[in-house]
């Protein structure tokens, strides 16, 4: 009888030390979404303006090899067709979430400089008033920023991480080249930086699918 | 306080090291520190030193602020060459603060006084304020957004001139490692361009320092997305489409430059009906998302609708609404008329007996939802319903001018009732019937009407207040006719109203018949009517005044009543101005005047009226007239004139009344009895002696008694009768007013003979007939013919006969009289009377002839004068010319 007695006691005691123990869980839990709800924030908006950023520039690089290709003249389909050497690969490397990001934004300073050079050439062969100057220093602006919440992004998601280094890695620019070498060269540069966005667009979605954020809580 | 002491300690003996090599060539006082800029409603404490010399000590030394000397309570005494000041800053503006010697008789001051003063500038100010409310915007420039970031701000504090606040505006684009974008300056706005292209997606940190010589401190940073301050330009291209199918509807479509790419929008509507003021916006829930067509529903048919477009950032809480876009204008499509026509009826007088002309009028249904072509109008008697049913309808096109539509006239009689039904038709279809029903006049009165209907404008309208009918009765709805001139209009108003205002468009100064009509259940019930102004002014005419009637103190004036299209106001009263040059008088009097008498005016005088009619909107004033008041008042002459005829005639009654019972005194003073020779007795005793034969002699010169008498006797004579004689004055003579015995003819009597040959027609014609009587002088019965003279002397005797019996020879020689009346008529001038009695006019001249040489002087003279004043003598000729003739008879007439 007593052994009985006992066995209820504790079977209750069980039984409410177990529902403790759930609301515990529970409130742990609550309180764990709480604040991963507000890390994600913390790096959501990051990642939005990165994402949408890329988008814009983007689009706005397609619209800028049209006008590119409007402003040289004649043959200027075959410029886009030649192929030239030293130009960055517009294709993102990287195991990691962080080795792809230091990619997008070592690759995106690699570009810029090609990118300089080829306002450069442009300024010399287009008029003050030509529309593809605008719109070079736009797309050249907007990249400048783009690395700027590049970088932010990856400090926010990666703190722990070395600071990403705005030298960058050594890159090869070309030597003197003539006008149909510039144009050839300008169009090249162009076209692989749109490629280089898009790539860009596309991993930064995935890293809003893959809900980085959130996972890395 | 004493680190304060320490640090100024610290800066003399600076000065004391520094300053002597530098100014000891030009001063001995120093004031420190040089420049200061001081913040108001501080105290500033200064420092003279005393520099490279012993003459002159800290007590030799006082401070001037502004030119006044500051009080000594406020200086602080360091050593014997350093002097404190402490002084409040409470004035804006710029002072100086001096530090001076006394003056000293001593040779050293006299020879350094302009080295012994030293002072500093004291600039002031305030602590600059923290900016507030900073605002920025970064406006649409074709299809971006400029990267041109205007802000402004609101300044807080005060500043001074010599300590102006600038303000820098920082913006830094985030994340980013440059430096932020800056400007400065004086105001409270500015511009700052963010390089070469608007930082889409990115974060903008944007703040304001202010900053003076007293500090800085900056504004709340603005930290937000760089959508957050995009002001872009409102859509363009708006369209608006209208599908006939959907008449409540309308289709907007428009475009924006901005590519969503790069902003993405929101948008916001809003509409009103064409002429109304309120705009009604479409729910932002309906038009969050980005959309570049709406369509607009619920509207009403065939109406012009003006259609507005905004935008924004999509991003909720982003970005500033742009402005509207511009106005567009459409009108949706066509649709039945969904209520009904507004039916009414004005009622005349008409020709015949005991009927009434019924006009029927209409307007066009509220809904009407197109343009209205005709209405269908169906009058009935209710009794010919009974027998025939339905009446056809008669179609009539809706009026071209204005709202109302002249229907149909007809004649009814008093006692006949109708019944009206009416409906509007439209492009599209017919509006459901409204109808209206007449009643036999003598039912009128059987619905009453509302009770204390007050008409009153305010704030630009016309309103009615009225209390419902006490009618057992229920009112189904009420209508408000107003008549104005020609111009009727009516509106309707619901059962439970009370109180309205007028719709339609009323003219100011108009005046309108307002009438509120109860409706029980479409029969008319009876006005109530008032008039009404919606606006008074001044009268356009002034009344003309014009003089009624004037007398002596008073004058009634009348003046015109004033047209009613001209009043533009109830005429509250007319103010009568009159003034006879000197002080004006005025004089209200209620409007229902239009004569006034104005009193305790003078007489004869001058007088200016006019009248000023008024209302509350103002006063018209008449032009002047002028009228002057009697000399005397009405009846006044009259009077006058009456009172002195009755006293005239009371004389002439009291003197006839006089002769009357005086008659005989008066018979007896101007007429003496005369006895009559006929009858006297000496005709008795002398019978043989005819009559007729005698009255010849008695005419002729032999029959005259000759009164020999001197000029003395004369005199008495003439004086004795000088009363008698009285009529003999002017141009009659009583020439022939002898006496004479014998020579008593007719030209003895008293009649009045005129010496002017001029007048002897006259003369005879009197002579004829009023020669009547004689004056008989009575002589001495000595004088007489064939008598013997009483030798006893009688008493002179000169007296008139009182005999009113005509004389003789009259009587039987009228023929002789008119003869000797004409003669006397065909004398030429004066010429001294004579008798006539057929003798030899020769014998008479020679007769005078022998009378001249006789001493009858000065009456002689005068009868030859024929003067009326000799006429006394004249009268005494006759007797004097045959004197001697009758000399014999000399003493008979002597009087006695």
């Amino acid at each position: 009888m007593n052994g009985h007695v006992k066995s209820m006691n504790f079977q209750q005691f069980m039984e409410q030390a177990t529902t403790l123990l759930s609301l515990l869980l529970v409130m742990a839990v609550d309180s764990t979404r709480a604040v991963a709800a507000s890390r994600n924030q913390q790096c959501g908006n990051p990642l939005q303006q990165t994402l949408k950023l890329s988008r814009l520039i983007q689009k706005e690089s397609v619209d800028l090899i049209k006008t590119y290709k409007a402003s040289q003249g004649e043959m200027s389909d075959l410029f886009c067709k030649v192929s030239v050497n030293n130009i960055p690969d517009p294709n993102i490397s990287g195991m990691e979430h962080s080795k792809r990001i230091v990619s997008i934004y070592t690759h995106l300073q690699d570009f810029l400089l090609h990118f300089n050079r080829v306002y450069d050439q442009q300024t010399d062969l287009q008029s003050s008033t030509s529309p593809l100057l605008t719109e070079l220093e736009i797309v050249r602006a907007r990249s400048i920023y783009l690395g700027e919440l590049i970088n932010s992004l990856y400090q926010s998601l990666f703190p722990n991480l070395p600071v990403l280094d705005p030298a960058g890695r050594p890159t090869t620019l070309p030597p003197p080249q003539n006008v149909f070498q510039q144009k050839v060269y300008g169009c090249v540069v162009l076209k692989t930086y749109k490629e280089f966005l898009l790539n860009v667009f596309q991993e930064l979605r995935t890293l809003k699918k893959k809900k980085l954020c959130i996972r890395r809580i | 306080m004493v680190c304060a002491r320490v640090l100024q300690l610290l800066a003399l003996a600076c000065l004391g090291s520094a300053l002597p090599a530098r100014v000891e060539a030009d001063y001995y006082l120093m004031v420190v520190p040089q420049s200061p800029v001081l913040e108001m409603g501080t105290n500033f404490t200064a420092t003279c030193v005393i520099i490279n010399t012993s003459e002159v000590t800290a007590d030799d030394l006082y401070w001037t602020l502004a030119g006044t000397t500051v009080p000594k309570e406020q200086y602080t005494k360091i050593n014997g060459s350093a002097l404190n000041v402490t002084v409040p800053i409470t004035s804006e503006k710029t002072e100086w603060l001096m530090c001076k010697c006394k003056k000293k008789t001593t040779l050293f001051f006299i020879h350094n006084e302009g080295k012994l003063i030293h002072g500093i500038d004291l600039k002031k100010g305030y602590v600059p304020g923290k900016p507030e409310n900073l605002s920025c915007e970064a406006v649409q420039q074709k299809q971006y957004i400029s990267t041109t970031f205007s802000c402004e701000w609101q300044t807080v504090g005060s500043q001074t001139a010599t300590v102006p606040t600038s303000y820098t505006l920082y913006t830094a684009v985030l994340p980013g490692s440059g430096q932020p974008y800056s400007v400065t300056t004086q105001k409270n706005r500015t511009q700052v361009k963010l390089g070469d292209t608007f930082p889409h997606y990115m974060t903008l940190e944007v703040w304001v320092e202010a900053h003076n010589k007293l500090g800085k401190i900056e504004s709340e940073h603005l930290k937000e997305d760089s959508g957050w301050f995009v002001k872009t330009d409102p859509p363009s291209d708006v369209k608006v489409f209208s599908e006939k199918s959907f008449p409540t509807s309308l289709l907007i479509n428009w475009t924006h430059l901005i590519p969503t790419i790069r902003l993405k929008l929101t948008y916001r509507i809003r509409y009103r009906q064409n002429g109304t003021q309120n705009w009604t916006p479409v729910p932002l829930g309906d038009t969050a998302s980005d959309i570049k067509s709406f369509r607009l529903q619920d509207l009403q048919p065939y109406q012009v609708y003006e259609i507005q477009v905004s935008c924004k950032n999509a991003k909720e809480g982003h970005g500033y609404w742009s402005d509207w876009s511009t106005i567009v204008t459409k009108r949706t499509p066509e649709a039945r008329p969904t209520s009904k026509p507004d039916l009414w009826r004005v009622i005349a007088e008409g020709d015949g007996k005991n009927e009434r002309r019924v006009q029927f009028i209409c307007k066009d249904p509220v809904l009407a939802n197109g343009r209205i072509v005709s209405f269908d109008i169906k009058i009935q008697d209710p009794k010919d319903k009974v027998k025939n049913g339905s009446l056809e309808w008669k179609n009539i096109p809706r009026s071209s001018q204005g709202k109302i539509t002249d229907l149909k006239q007809i004649d009814l009689a008093d006692q006949k009732s109708v019944r009206v039904y009416i409906n509007a038709t439209n492009s599209v279809g017919k509006s459901d019937e409204a109808s209206l029903f007449i009643l036999a006049k003598a039912r009128e009165s059987e619905l009453a009407p509302v009770e204390e209907l007050k008409v009153f404008p305010h704030r630009g309208q016309l309103w009615l207040e009225w209390k419902p009918p006490n009618s057992t009765k229920l009112v189904s709805e009420y209508v408000v006719e107003w008549v104005g001139g020609a111009q009727i209009d009516w509106q309707k108003e619901k059962r439970n109203t009370t109180h309205t205002a007028i719709k339609g468009h009323l003219d100011k100064f108009v005046c309108y018949n307002v009438s509120v009509y109860p409706i029980y259940s479409g029969w008319i019930g009876k006005p109530a009517r008032k008039e009404a102004y919606l606006e008074q002014g001044a009268p356009l005419e002034a009344p003309i005044v014009r003089l009624h009637k004037a007398g002596r103190n008073q004058a009634t004036l009348n003046w015109t009543e004033i047209s009613q299209g001209s009043r533009r106001g109830f005429i509250t009263n007319y103010t009568i101005f009159y003034t006879s040059g000197t002080e004006v008088h005025n004089i209200t009097v209620p409007a229902n005047t239009a004569s006034y008498t104005l009193t305790s005016l003078s007489g004869n005088t001058k007088y200016d009226t006019w009248v000023k009619a008024s209302t509350i909107g103002g006063s018209k004033i008449s032009f002047n007239h002028s009228f002057t008041t009697l000399r005397y008042a009405p009846g006044e002459m009259e009077f006058i004139v009456v009172g002195v005829s009755l006293g005239f005639l009371f004389i002439v009654v009291m003197t006839m009344l006089l002769c009357v019972y005086k008659k005989d005194v008066i018979k007896e003073n101007f007429w003496p009895q005369i006895p009559d020779p006929g009858e006297s007795t000496i005709g008795n005793w002398s019978p043989d002696y005819p009559l007729k034969a005698d009255t010849p002699r008695e005419n002729g010169l032999s029959g005259i008694s000759v009164l020999d008498m001197d000029v003395c006797d004369g005199k008495c004579v003439f004086e004795e009768d000088k009363a008698s004689l009285s009529l003999k004055k002017g141009k009659y003579l009583s020439e022939e007013h002898s006496s004479g015995i014998g020579g008593s003819s007719c030209m003895s009597s008293p009649r009045q003979s005129v010496s002017d040959s001029d007048e002897g027609g006259d003369m005879a014609d009197t002579t004829a007939s009023t020669v009547q009587y004689s004056s008989v002088v009575p002589a001495p019965p000595s004088g007489y013919k064939g008598q013997t003279p009483n030798s006893q002397p009688q008493q002179a005797l000169f007296s008139r006969s009182e005999s009113t019996q005509p004389l003789l020879d009259c009587e039987e020689n009228p023929d002789v009289l008119q003869q000797e009346g004409s003669r006397q008529s065909q004398r030429s001038p004066p010429r001294p009377p004579r008798f006539t009695d057929g003798a030899d006019p020769a014998g008479i001249a020679e007769q005078q002839e022998l009378l001249e040489p006789l001493d009858f002087c000065p009456l002689g003279e005068d009868s030859e004068q024929a003067t009326p004043v000799d006429g006394q003598a004249a009268d005494w000729l006759p007797a004097a010319a045959p004197l001697s003739s009758y000399m014999p008879q000399l003493g008979g007439y002597r009087p006695q």
